[in-house]
This record gives structure tokens, C-alpha cells and sequence, in this order.
């Protein structure tokens, strides 16, 4: 585990550094860009434009703006908006938990759906439903998210009308219950959610299956079977326990997916997170803002994966040696 | 199990049947996918023949509906869609070839290395390998194009840069094991060099890991074009199926009224297809190639 741990931090370490030297070393020198009043990117505003120079420290050496930017970073200065001229980190932190909540309730119901799933089309392998099950999840997983969500904005949002079409939350709405208030939030958050959980369900589905198709080959469950064990029993503590430890570690894998999946989504949606942030500073060019959100879900792909290899850790000793 | 996957069963008689033969290499459901692409495919080959009009021509009145001059209509400017999404496929297919290509070339020159030369070379590749894959690939493709600017060489080559980690490191693990075998170690015996070994004896072991890798990289790099000009990180001169979405997108009231249906629709439509041809060979090619899913 403390290898796991060491690699984390390198990994962090690693995404910091690139974030530093790519806007750097990148032809066409993109951060000079906004500084020089003969490019077409320059920032007219004047105390913008100094706290940038002040951020980015261009005049000052490699060395030294490298050590000035290790030390903001981790003080939680990330520089200053261009568009908006609020500080990054503060943007991030309204933008952040509209993408945390988009992306744990949909990996949360596709987990749970493609576990159960998963489990009873392996127990029922070469049965039609199997096979439409198989079908339906290699599509699904497959279309592009914006596409699938485009389909259930025209259909559920724009033609039957029975959900918004965009934003996070009612505007300027007035809650009278904390009840009230929960059911606009989950109005809002429900097309995005179900866009992102069918696209994260279809490979969990099959990665369950498989692996339980695996495990049902196994002799200890032939022995289990042997002993009378009911159905309920051998599908429960002896297939779908041991189908599960790969199931774990796919879930890091796709949390990076998920959280990606969920800014493209945002887009779409116009959910105001950090997707959006994206999507609205690639227009205004608004680097620091676009370097932001590469740290912030850069940093929390990396925690997803370490949280995985820890649970897979505690949920399977044979791999405690090999950690 | 990649040994069992070369034993293809290829019965002689099957051999005089060509269509049969890719039956048995790809499967059926790698079949429909090598279809849906060869469809696609054409399309890009073929679009100026198919193309009723110029993609770039103002070829009738801005938002006209489907009708017999256009059948998909026109978007905001006035060019015909149909046309537009005809040539969309050479932009996606331009893409899908050509991050596949330098994908598999990067992940076989590495895997290759780390997996022949073994010792401190192979500890630093996968050190690297490691290292790229713990990276969050479409923040980090975000932050690139945006910073070089839109550009479909730009893209392709970064797509490709940081796409090929997964495949070498499976490559890798095949020429360790091939390098290991009987005759690989006596062929080295007889003075064979690293080249020739690698292209007599190593290349034909991985090369059905090396088109597995081509279709699935493939497949990643549509859906990542897609999407970065969905974002606005595409090429605006490339008029691709994700930048036509995007258009479509940014006229206000869309979704009000039935014009998505053959504006925003459309280049959904042909960019699911592709994708999921691409994935169709590559399950097909999976399932070949991993027989443990088979023996059941």
C-alpha cells in the first residue's frame, strides 16, 4: 500500500509539473500571447493583465516561477480568471460539487445496475435476455455521451416536456421546504444523470458478467454446489463476492471515464459545472481557468484510483502480498 | 492465450473461402461492424460523387427544410447538410486513422523495446507507461488542444501521444513471453539479430494484438474528436460530424422546433455507427483472442 501511496503522489507531482511546463514550452507561446498588444489574445484589461504577469511570472527565471508556482499551487492559489477576473480556485469551488454530484449519483446507480444485472445474465449466459442485455450495453456504452443525452434532451426535455432543459437549478427560485428545494435539484440533475449512467452502465454490466461467467467455471463453486447449497447462497457469498474484486478496480478506472463523460454531459446540459467552466473558457481562451480544472480533475482521477486499490486491498487478501 | 488464438481454426477448405475465413477471424458480430465501416468508409472515398453539392458552397436559402433539392435541408448559412455530412466521414476516418496509426506504431516501438531488451530499459518504459496512464487523458487533451489551438494534425498527434500506453503495455507482456519460447532463443543461438528476430519471429506473435490495438484505438480517437469539437477545441476549417453538432447546437431554440431532426440528428447518428463498428471488430477480434471467454 505504501507503494500505491508513493505512486500517487508521482503521479500527482507529475500532473503539476505538466501544468506548468506545457503553457510554457508549447509552440506559439500561448501565455506571452496574452501580454503582447500585437497578438490577437491579448487582455485589455489592466489589472487582469498584471495579476497575470504577477501568476505566471514570465519575466522571472524557469527555476524560480517553478518554485513560485509549486508553493501557490499547494497554498490553493491557482491565478486569476481572465473572463471573469474572480480567483480560479474560488470558481472551482462553485463549480465543483454540481460535477461531484452529477457523477457519484450516476456511477453509483450504474454500478448498482450493472452489478445486479450483470450477475443475473451470467447466471442465465445464452438466454435471450442475456443476449439482448449484451446488445443493449455494447451500444450504449459505445455512442458518444453528448449523443445519447442530445436524444433524451429532445425527447424528455423538449417534446414531452416533463423535465428542464438546462441549468442546475430553478433561477432565482425561492424555496419554501427543504423538500421543494430537493425535488428542483433532482429534476435538474435527472436527464444528466440518466445520460451519464447509461453510458458507464454497459461496461460494468459486461465486466460483472464475465467475470461471474469466470467464477461460475470455478471447482469451489461445483463444490459448493455439491454440498446443497440453495441458489440464493451460491450466487451471493460464492459467485458474486469473488466477481466483484475486478469489479473494483474497473470502478477507479472509470471514475476518470465518468468524471470526462460528466463535462462533456455539462455542456450539453448547461449543468454548472465544471464542464461548462470548460467549455466557457476554451471560447474566451481563459488559461488559467482551463489549467484549473485539468489540476483539480487530474487530482481527484489519481484519489479514485488510490481508493480502489486500497478497497481492492481490504476486499482481497490474496492481493495483500502483491501491494 | 494468445497462443491458442493463432491456432485459428482455419480449415483448409475454408481458406478457398475468403468470406468465411474473415467469418472465423472476426465473428459475426466483427463481420456487421468490418460492414458498417466498409459503408462509412466509402462514403469518404466516394463523398464527391455522392455529395449532391459542394460542402462549402452556399448551395440554397439559410434553414431550409428537407425538400427535393435538399434532402437534409440546410443549415444556418445555407450549405447543404446532406453534403456536409457525406464529407463529414473523411474528417472523422482522417482522425480514426491516423491516432490509430501512431498509436500502435508508439505502443509497438516501446512495448517492443521494454519487452525484448528487458532490465533498466524496460523499468524506465513502464515507469513511463505507468506515469501517462495514471494521467486523466481528456483533461489533459483539453488543456493541450486549447493551448496549440485548434487543428487536425494537432489533434491526431496529441490523441496519438497519449493513447498508446494501454497497448504497449500488453504488447510488451506478448514479446517477453515469445522471447522466452524454444525456437525464439535458438534462432538468437544461430547469431539472429534483435531486427530479424523482431520481424521474423516476434512480429507475427503480436500482429493480432497489433490490429486489436489499431480498431480500438481507432474507435477512442472518433469519439475524442467528436467530442473536442463538440467542445470547440476542433479544427473550425475541418467541417467533421462532432463541429457539426456543435453548429447545430449554437443556433438558439433548437430543440423547439423539429430541426434537429435532420441538422443535429444526422451527425449523431453516423458518429454512434462509427464508433460502434469500430468496437463490433474489436470485440469480434476479443473474443478470438481471449479464449477463456470461449471454453464456456
Amino acid at each position: 500500500m505504501k507503494r500505491r501511496a508513493l505512486g500517487f503522489l508521482i503521479s500527482l507531482w507529475a500532473v503539476l509539473t505538466l501544468n506548468f511546463l506545457l503553457p510554457r514550452l508549447l509552440p506559439g507561446d500561448p501565455l506571452a500571447a496574452l501580454l503582447d498588444p500585437s497578438s490577437s489574445a491579448y487582455v485589455f484589461n489592466s489589472a487582469t493583465r498584471a495579476s497575470l504577469a504577477e501568476y505566471y511570472g514570465l519575466d522571472r527565471p524557469l527555476v524560480q516561477q517553478y518554485a513560485d508556482y509549486l508553493a501557490g499551487t499547494l497554498r490553493g492559489d491557482l491565478g486569476q480568471s481572465i473572463r471573469l477576473n474572480r480567483p480560479v480556485g474560488e470558481l472551482l469551488r462553485a463549480h465543483l460539487p454540481w460535477t461531484l454530484l452529477l457523477t457519484l449519483t450516476a456511477l453509483s446507480a450504474a454500478s448498482l445496475l450493472g452489478v445486479l444485472g450483470g450477475a443475473e445474465a451470467a447466471w442465465r449466459r445464452g438466454s435471450a435476455t442475456d443476449k439482448a442485455l449484451v446488445v443493449s450495453s455494447v451500444i450504449a456504452s459505445n455512442a458518444p455521451v453528448f449523443f445519447t443525452g442530445m436524444i433524451l434532451l429532445i425527447v424528455f426535455g423538449a417534446r414531452l416536456d416533463w423535465l428542464p432543459l438546462a441549468g442546475g437549478r430553478t433561477a432565482f427560485a425561492r424555496y419554501g421546504t427543504p423538500w421543494e428545494a430537493a425535488r428542483d435539484y433532482a429534476a435538474h440533475l435527472a436527464l444528466p444523470a440518466v445520460t451519464l449512467t447509461l453510458a458507464l452502465v454497459g461496461s460494468k454490466f459486461l465486466l460483472v458478467r464475465n467475470s461471474m461467467i469466470g467464477v461460475l467455471g470455478e471447482d469451489y463453486m461445483l463444490v459448493a454446489r455439491a454440498k446443497g447449497l440453495s441458489t440464493g447462497r451460491l450466487k451471493r457469498h460464492h459467485a458474486l463476492r469473488n466477481a466483484l474484486i475486478p469489479f473494483v478496480h474497473h470502478l477507479a478506472a472509470h471514475a476518470g471515464f465518468a468524471l470526462t463523460g460528466a463535462l462533456f454531459i455539462e455542456t450539453l446540459f448547461n449543468y454548472p459545472g465544471m464542464g461548462r467552466l470548460v467549455f466557457e473558457s476554451v471560447v474566451a481562451r481563459d488559461y488559467p481557468v482551463i489549467q484549473g480544472v485539468f489540476v483539480v480533475v487530474s487530482a481527484l482521477v489519481l484519489g479514485a484510483n488510490l481508493l480502489a486499490d486500497w478497497l481492492s486491498y481490504r476486499l482481497d487478501p490474496r492481493r495483500r502480498e502483491a501491494l | 492465450m494468445i497462443r491458442e488464438a493463432l491456432r485459428l481454426p482455419v480449415a483448409p477448405a475454408a481458406a478457398a473461402h475468403p468470406p468465411r475465413r474473415v467469418r472465423a477471424l472476426l465473428g459475426s458480430e466483427g463481420v456487421a461492424g468490418l460492414l458498417l465501416l466498409l459503408i462509412l468508409a466509402a462514403l469518404a472515398v466516394f463523398a464527391p460523387l455522392l455529395a449532391p453539392y459542394d460542402p462549402d458552397a452556399f448551395s440554397g436559402r439559410p434553414l431550409e427544410r428537407p425538400g427535393a433539392a435538399h434532402r437534409l435541408g440546410t443549415n444556418d448559412v445555407g450549405q447543404d447538410i446532406l453534403s456536409e455530412l457525406i464529407y463529414g466521414a473523411r474528417i472523422s476516418l482522417t482522425v480514426a486513422a491516423g491516432a490509430a496509426a501512431g498509436t500502435v506504431a508508439l505502443a509497438v516501438l516501446v512495448g517492443g523495446a521494454a519487452g525484448y531488451a528487458g532490465g533498466w530499459l524496460d523499468l524506465v518504459l513502464m515507469r513511463l507507461v505507468d506515469m501517462i496512464l495514471a494521467l486523466p487523458r481528456l483533461p489533459l487533451l483539453i488543456l493541450v488542444n486549447a493551448l496549440l489551438g485548434a487543428g487536425l494534425g494537432t489533434m491526431i498527434l496529441t490523441i496519438a501521444l497519449l493513447s498508446w500506453p494501454p497497448a504497449a503495455r500488453i504488447i510488451r507482456a506478448q514479446v517477453q513471453s515469445v522471447r522466452q519460447r524454444g525456437y525464439v532463443r535458438m534462432a538468437r543461438g544461430f547469431g539472429g539479430g534483435p531486427l530479424y528476430l523482431f520481424a521474423r519471429h516476434i512480429l507475427p506473435q503480436i500482429a493480432p494484438l497489433i490490429v486489436f490495438g489499431l480498431v480500438t484505438a481507432a474507435g477512442h480517437a472518433v469519439a475524442l474528436e467528436a467530442g473536442l469539437a463538440f467542445l470547440g477545441l476542433g479544427d473550425p476549417t475541418a467541417k467533421s460530424w462532432g463541429l457539426m453538432m456543435r453548429h447545430a447546437l449554437n443556433l438558439p431554440g433548437l430543440l423547439l422546433t423539429d430541426r434537429w431532426l435532420w441538422w443535429l440528428l444526422p451527425p449523431g447518428v453516423c458518429v454512434t455507427l462509427l464508433v460502434l463498428a469500430l468496437a463490433l471488430i474489436g470485440i469480434g477480434l476479443e473474443s478470438r483472442l481471449d479464449t477463456r471467454l470461449k471454453q464456456r
